[in-house]
């Protein structure tokens, strides 16, 4: 996934800690949508994600003057997302209904889809309503260190350098994580395969 | 039978980006952004939302960088001490009002029997003014528009002084 101009952003932070609120609007526009996925495929739901975004993005906002640009502005802004869904997370611990929202349509034209869906059987009986929520459920199983990995490598697309800065854990950890989460992954999505339509 | 494997693990999950939020809304996002801003202002007390402003012109003159230089900040509080020590230790005015008041009249008496000997042919430079004529001045003399004493003393005249005493 593409990463965001750095230098573009720093203009933006700059601008914001002299004072410039359009500036900070301008990074909650650019913003918005990647950090989105981010918690929304942590919590599983979407008024959770929402209330968490604003929050991210006040904390953000009050935080920005001491912000060194020690790290991007895009690590420093996922480290903030990812640190408060953890936090949410554990306050909220197992008590939640999945909040999700619709798939969009332009899924049915998606290469790995079709793909997916000529050569895996339980995806291609299952109804996409159905896919999404065993795929949510399973992320659900997993715990919250291994969704944030999962989340950022699978679905965001981040490289695992990157990952291991935004959660500052060494790059094997990052990896061990990964590996462990693909395993309660496979093994959670084989009762999916089995039985596709229970 | 097909299993799932990793690269089918990860597809899988790749789809989820097409999970959207409803139409709108990340346009929406930043006016509830604002308007929660404002809620959050106005709720918090007085006293708070004064911190905050000096809190940011703290950052503003960036007095953080400054504070890191525990240096220059030491330096300045000895300064200060070393000033109020020196304040603290000047003598006290009464005894130096008590001492110029003791002797006035004995020395005024000696600066005339001096003037008395001097004569025109004596050289400038040999004329002893005595060691403290402006000691000699009247107790009643005002300076600065108060009764105080100076609070200083001349051990002795000025050399420019002297013309303007004689001619």
């Amino acid at each position: 996934m593409d990463q965001p101009r750095t230098d573009e952003d720093q203009q933006l932070v700059a601008r914001t800690q002299e004072g410039d609120v359009a500036a900070f609007d301008q990074l909650v526009v650019k913003y918005t949508p990647r950090l989105y996925g981010l918690v929304y495929n942590m919590t599983s739901n979407h008024e959770d994600t929402n209330d968490l975004l604003q929050d991210v993005f006040s904390k953000a906002y009050k935080s920005i003057r001491g912000f060194r640009g020690k790290s991007s502005f895009y690590t420093w802004i996922h480290s903030i997302a990812v640190n408060m869904t953890l936090n949410f997370l554990k306050k909220r611990g197992r008590r939640f209904n999945l909040s999700l929202d619709d798939v969009d349509a332009s899924v049915q034209n998606d290469k790995e889809f079709l793909e997916l869906t000529q050569t895996s059987s339980p995806v291609r009986e299952a109804d996409l309503s159905e896919l999404q929520v065993r795929l949510n459920e399973a992320m659900m199983k997993l715990s919250d260190e291994h969704r944030a990995v999962v989340t950022m490598f699978h679905i965001q697309g981040m490289p695992h350098a990157e990952i291991s800065k935004i959660l500052r854990v060494s790059e094997g950890t990052v990896r061990s994580r990964l590996f462990y989460a693909n395993r309660q992954l496979q093994n959670y999505l084989e009762e999916f395969r089995k039985n596709p339509v229970s | 039978m097909h299993q799932f494997n990793e690269n089918d693990i990860g597809t899988l999950l790749r789809l989820k980006r097409h999970e959207q939020p409803p139409p709108g809304y990340f346009d929406n996002f930043l006016h509830e952004f604002h308007r929660r801003q404002r809620a959050e202002l106005l709720r918090q007390p007085l006293w708070r939302v004064a911190w905050q402003r000096v809190h940011d012109s703290m950052f503003q003159l960036n007095v953080p960088t400054l504070a890191s230089f525990p240096a220059a900040a030491a330096a300045i509080v000895a300064l200060a001490t070393v000033l109020s020590l020196k304040v603290s230790q000047t003598p006290p005015q009464s005894d130096v009002v008590g001492n110029n008041a003791a002797q006035p009249s004995a020395r005024l008496v000696s600066t005339v029997e001096k003037d008395a000997a001097w004569s025109l042919s004596s050289p400038v430079a040999t004329r002893d003014l005595g060691a403290t004529p402006f000691r000699m001045a009247p107790g009643t003399v005002r300076t600065h528009g108060t009764a105080a004493t100076p609070r200083y003393v001349l051990d002795s005249t000025p050399v420019s002084y002297e013309a303007a005493l004689r001619f």
